[in-house]
């Protein structure tokens, strides 16, 4: 995890890597987690990928407000899904 | 054989129900109450669903006696209402199909009510009212579509009755309407509210506000009783879902009436509509309390329906909207 401003486009950045499992655990949590968008595009960007079994997500953003707004309901979300895993899974073979 | 889940949350109510051809397997729900005089904030309602959503899950599949190795669908309410509750669902119906292999499916909550009615009050064709604390939409099917034919210009009927409820601090608990209807039963005298009724919608955003402030006068000076506010509010505006419900009636030629939504559930409003439906020879529709409010196994009937007739939902399609209207589903599951 880390926040910083990047130098070139004056933007706050966050990083965040979370491990999984495997690399098929990573890819549910990603696509369960990727289909809404955020509510304010324009002043907050997200993006989500998976390599290996790490999800990663990087944020970049005109105000800490929103930043932080934006990664506190990403973690709500996150656990809530991978709780779900932890209950409901394994997933099976496809 | 096929067998769908259905996930709802798209209120106060959380819910997920399990359908195998038209029989309800299970149908697990937890309310979220606040306390009087409050009404339920979309990200309070969300942390509710939040706490409950899998233990109701493990519920649905327990009373149902199921693995999730015998499900064939994951339905779950794309929208409308409040986004920070549909979220949190979403999320958990989204897992579940992927870690269970199954296909998912997104439905209209609206049309989760509909087919729900449909199934329980076996109603063929019926011009629908629908009504809770969210919508208020007379709807009749015509050409592959559910036609929205009046609707509430403001807002719903059921916001309209929990706001008075909250102005007098009546009880949430079970919900606002319940107590109101109980209350109306001991009130006698009829206090004249607005009548808006404008075509074939209506509004009850002025009668809200009118009733808010003769609350605080009448109360006071002792000129009629909170039971008497009551029973007028219930009277005048089931009196106007009445009578645009007649309307829509003759003018599709129609001969069943079909009531869902929470607000359904009153049977004050079934009284006074079974009046009109005798007068026009018409037959009245309705279900109880555990399948006009919201429920999870709505959502699995309507997806039932249209999983048979061939829908399903991408995951990257399956965002959820708050605005949904009921006439942008094609039905194909009818003729």
């Amino acid at each position: 995890m880390a926040t910083e401003t990047n130098q070139e486009t004056g933007k706050l950045e966050f990083i965040l890597d979370v491990p999984f499992p495997s690399s098929r655990e990573a890819t549910v949590a990603l696509r369960s987690l990727s289909p809404d968008r955020e509510p304010r595009r324009g002043v907050i960007s997200k993006r989500l990928s998976v390599s290996g079994s790490t999800l990663s997500v990087r944020w970049s953003a005109d105000e800490a407000r929103i930043l932080r707004v934006s990664v506190n309901s990403f973690l709500d979300h996150l656990s809530l899904v991978v709780e779900t895993m932890e209950l409901f899974g394994p997933p099976v073979d496809l | 054989m096929t067998v769908v889940i259905g996930f709802e949350g798209s209120a106060n109510k959380i819910g997920i129900g399990i359908i195998r051809d038209g029989e309800v397997l299970s149908n697990p729900r937890r309310t979220y109450i606040t306390p009087p005089g409050q009404g339920f904030m979309p990200s309070d309602t969300a942390r509710h669903h939040r706490a409950v959503i899998l233990t109701v899950l493990k519920e649905a599949l327990e009373q149902a006696g199921l693995k999730p190795a015998d499900i064939d669908c994951v339905a779950y309410t794309k929208g409308p209402g409040m986004g920070a509750p549909l979220v949190t669902v979403a999320l958990v119906a989204r897992t579940v199909a992927q870690l269970w292999g199954k296909p998912l499916l997104g439905v209209n909550h609206c049309i989760g009510h509909i087919e729900m009615g449909r199934l329980i009050t076996q109603a063929d064709n019926p011009t629908v009212l629908y009504v809770s604390g969210g919508n208020t939409q007379v709807i009749a099917y015509l050409e592959r579509r559910y036609r929205i034919f009046g609707e509430t210009i403001d807002i719903a009927v059921g916001n309209c009755l929990d706001r008075f409820a909250r102005v007098i601090k009546i009880s949430n608990d079970p919900s606002p309407g319940y107590n109101i209807e109980q209350m109306a039963k001991k009130g006698s005298r009829y206090v004249e509210l607005p009548y808006t009724v404008k075509g074939m919608d209506v509004s009850f955003s002025g009668i809200l506000s009118f009733i808010e402030e003769a609350a605080n006068k009448m109360l006071s000076s002792g000129q009629c009783t909170a039971e008497d506010l009551c029973f007028s509010l219930q009277e005048t505006v089931f009196a106007m879902l009445v009578e645009i419900t007649e309307r829509a009636m003759a003018h599709c030629g129609s001969q069943e009436v079909l009531i869902v939504g929470g607000v359904g559930c009153n049977l004050r409003l079934q009284e006074m509509m079974g009046v009109m439906c005798k007068e026009r020879g018409a037959k009245l529709f309705a279900t109880d309390e555990r399948f006009c409010i919201d429920n999870g196994a709505m959502i699995a009937q309507a997806g039932w329906e249209m999983f048979r007739s061939g829908y399903v939902t991408e995951l990257e399609d399956s965002w959820i909207t708050q605005r949904y209207r009921t006439d942008e589903v094609e039905v194909t599951w009818r003729d």
